[in-house]
């Protein structure tokens, strides 16, 4: 644990923060928070404009092949509504987590 | 042109201001109790409505649905981006920078990288990102009194900054103290409720027209409505993610959006504000695209030619002409345009005292004379919004393009400079002034160069579009400081010790 590291003087030295090298402990869980949380977002927000550009080129076909939802093309309502939505859940479950993580950490200490 | 003034919007922007101001005085005599107390017991939800008062701007409020009205599916991009960046700056650095204690972008970098001169160029940066959002501001200042007053652009202009001055500089006589959540319910309101009108008169369903613009847009003639809703017609895939991408890292970057982190008492109430900040951000956002549908769909209707020119010139203000178009109560159509010129004015009083206090404090006391007193201070700051403002004026005469887009360049600025700046100085204990100083030297570099010799060089305006650089930028920047910092002395110890010993520690 970082903070015990910290009072024992043979650890003193040991200064390094690296994001893909974190510390053991806290900052580690935090760090796999984090990555989880930001695959989540990169996913779901660059992974419809990357599946549309590989396979939708051709406005016709488009609009006529695709699923619809609420009477739009289901990609437009995913990336003008419910994309939003999903950044509200992402922030929601990491605060959650970050929350649990510090009062556990707290607690320990 | 119609020339012709229109007296309800402007008796009724004028009231607005005064009852603000009453507001303001009566909110500073109630603020005596201590700020902290007062906010812990307003809860969350409040934290939110405050961070998205402090967002909503032009570029928000009228930006949005012109973008919309001539790109359809591409402005998504900016909805996103917009909102995806408060994601990034929850996730990556909102408690630790909290926990670093800096309240503004120049005095965290100088604290961080121990260094004047990284400083001095954060807050030349700071003020540069604040000149391109007040420009922006200003242009849907300067449409909104033009369609107001029947007046030409150019001295609708003038008179609008005349007014935000004389606004800022009562304000800050009378010691006005601004009610976040108040401003918010009154921006909302004023956007939803005519926007509502609007559907109903269309025929739309009225009560969720966030989802009845869906509607608006099958009902029109197959090759318009196939242009808005497929997703490549204005823009390409890799044009849609940069401008995403710049968008989100700008926003985790910007430093009016930081320092909303340390009016609130403690890191986890911050964090839970977020939640409610993306909400009620997201209410103006799910909202603004419907303007831009049914005023297409009106235009279709009524036989109104979409002209592509004179669309590009009443995009950022057609909010307010769909609902003139369309007939709703005038007294509506006055609210959509004073909430704009609110949601700008609160905007630049915002960046101008924020960038006034980068020239007095970070440039004029520490640079030029560290024995000036306060009140000196005081008039360098003074003297600096006056000349900001003037250099406004100047760029915002001819403004480079719509609001939304003259807003993303100050974005993809702070992506490409204080973004990298702020991720490795939290996240790399080795990361040292010289690489913060060459990189931010990069990043400025890689916002500018397309802007200034894009005509030259074409190719380098398709690789880095003004409004999307950061998506190249910023990585550059990361890998430009890494180099550098691995090439330069590790940073002195206590600094390295005080992250780990304070900002990584729970």
């Amino acid at each position: 644990m970082p903070h015990r590291n910290l009072q024992n003087p043979e650890n003193m030295e040991d200064l390094r923060i690296n994001f893909f090298r974190p510390r053991a402990g806290f900052m580690r869980k935090e760090v796999t928070i984090i990555w989880l949380t930001l695959a989540a977002w990169g996913v779901m927000t660059f992974g419809m404009p990357i599946h549309l550009a590989f396979t939708h080129n051709d406005p016709a076909r488009t609009l006529s092949e695709v699923p619809y939802i609420f009477g739009i093309p289901a990609y437009f309502w995913y990336s003008g509504q419910f994309l939003i939505l999903w950044f509200i859940f992402l922030c929601f479950f990491f605060n959650i987590l970050i929350d649990w993580l510090g009062s556990s950490y707290r607690r320990r200490r | 042109m119609e020339y012709s003034v229109r007296y309800t919007p402007f008796f009724m922007l004028a009231c607005v201001l005064i009852v603000s101001l009453v507001v303001g005085l009566m909110s500073r005599r109630q603020d005596k109790g201590g700020y902290g107390l007062q906010v812990r017991s307003i809860g969350h939800a409040n934290i939110g409505a405050a961070i998205a008062s402090n967002w909503m701007s032009a570029a928000s409020f009228l930006g949005i649905a012109g973008v919309f009205f001539l790109n359809g599916y591409f402005a998504f991009a900016y909805i996103l981006g917009w909102t995806g960046g408060y994601v990034l700056l929850l996730v990556l650095m909102g408690s630790q920078i909290r926990r670093f204690g800096k309240y503004t972008a120049p005095d965290f970098v100088g604290a961080r990288y121990d260094s004047s001169v990284a400083r001095v160029i954060s807050a030349v940066i700071a003020i540069i990102i604040s000149l391109i959002y007040c420009v922006a501001q200003y242009k849907g200042i300067g449409l909104v009194f033009a369609w107001m007053f029947g007046i030409e652009y150019t001295q609708a202009l003038i008179f609008g900054i005349l007014v935000t001055l004389a606004y800022l500089i009562i304000a800050g006589a009378l010691k006005a103290a601004r009610n976040p959540q108040m401003h918010y319910l009154v921006l909302i309101l004023s956007f939803v409720i005519p926007l509502m009108m609007i559907a109903k008169k269309l025929g739309y369903n009225w009560l969720l027209p966030q989802f009845s613009y869906g509607n608006a847009l099958r009902d029109l003639p197959e090759q318009v409505s196939s242009a808005y809703l497929f997703p490549w017609t204005f823009g390409s895939p890799y044009e849609w993610i940069a401008l995403c991408f710049t968008l989100m890292v700008g926003t985790a970057g910007l430093p009016h959006v930081l320092s909303r982190f340390y009016t609130v008492p403690n890191t986890r109430d911050a964090r839970w504000g977020v939640v409610w900040g993306i909400f009620f951000i997201g209410l103006l956002y799910w909202s603004a695209p419907a303007f831009g549908a049914f005023a297409r769909n009106w235009m279709e209707r009524s036989g109104v030619a979409f002209d592509p020119v004179e669309a590009q010139a009443i995009a950022d203000i057609i909010v307010i002409k769909t609902a003139e178009w369309v007939g709703v109560n005038e007294l509506l159509v006055s609210v959509l345009a004073v909430g704009g010129i609110l949601a700008a004015i609160s905007t630049i009083t915002g960046l101008l005292v924020t960038a006034a206090g980068a020239v007095s404090y970070d440039i004029y006391y520490r640079l030029i004379n560290p024995n000036a007193n306060e009140r000196h201070l005081l008039l360098v700051a003074k003297g600096a919004t006056l000349i900001l403002a003037l250099i406004v004026l100047v760029i915002a005469v001819n403004p480079p393009g719509l609001i939304a887009q003259i807003t993303a360049v100050a974005f993809a600025l702070a992506g490409n400079t204080l973004f990298p700046v702020f991720l490795l100085g939290i996240w790399w204990d080795r990361a040292n002034k010289y690489g913060a100083i060459a990189g931010m030297l990069v990043g400025i570099t890689i916002t500018f160069a397309p802007i200034l010799f894009g005509h030259i060089f074409p190719l380098l305006r398709t690789v880095l579009p003004p409004t999307s650089s950061a998506l190249i930028g910023a990585p550059l920047v990361i890998l430009t400081m890494i180099i550098v910092s691995r090439l330069t002395p590790p940073p002195p110890e206590h600094l390295r010790r005080f992250l780990v010993e304070k900002v990584h520690s729970p």
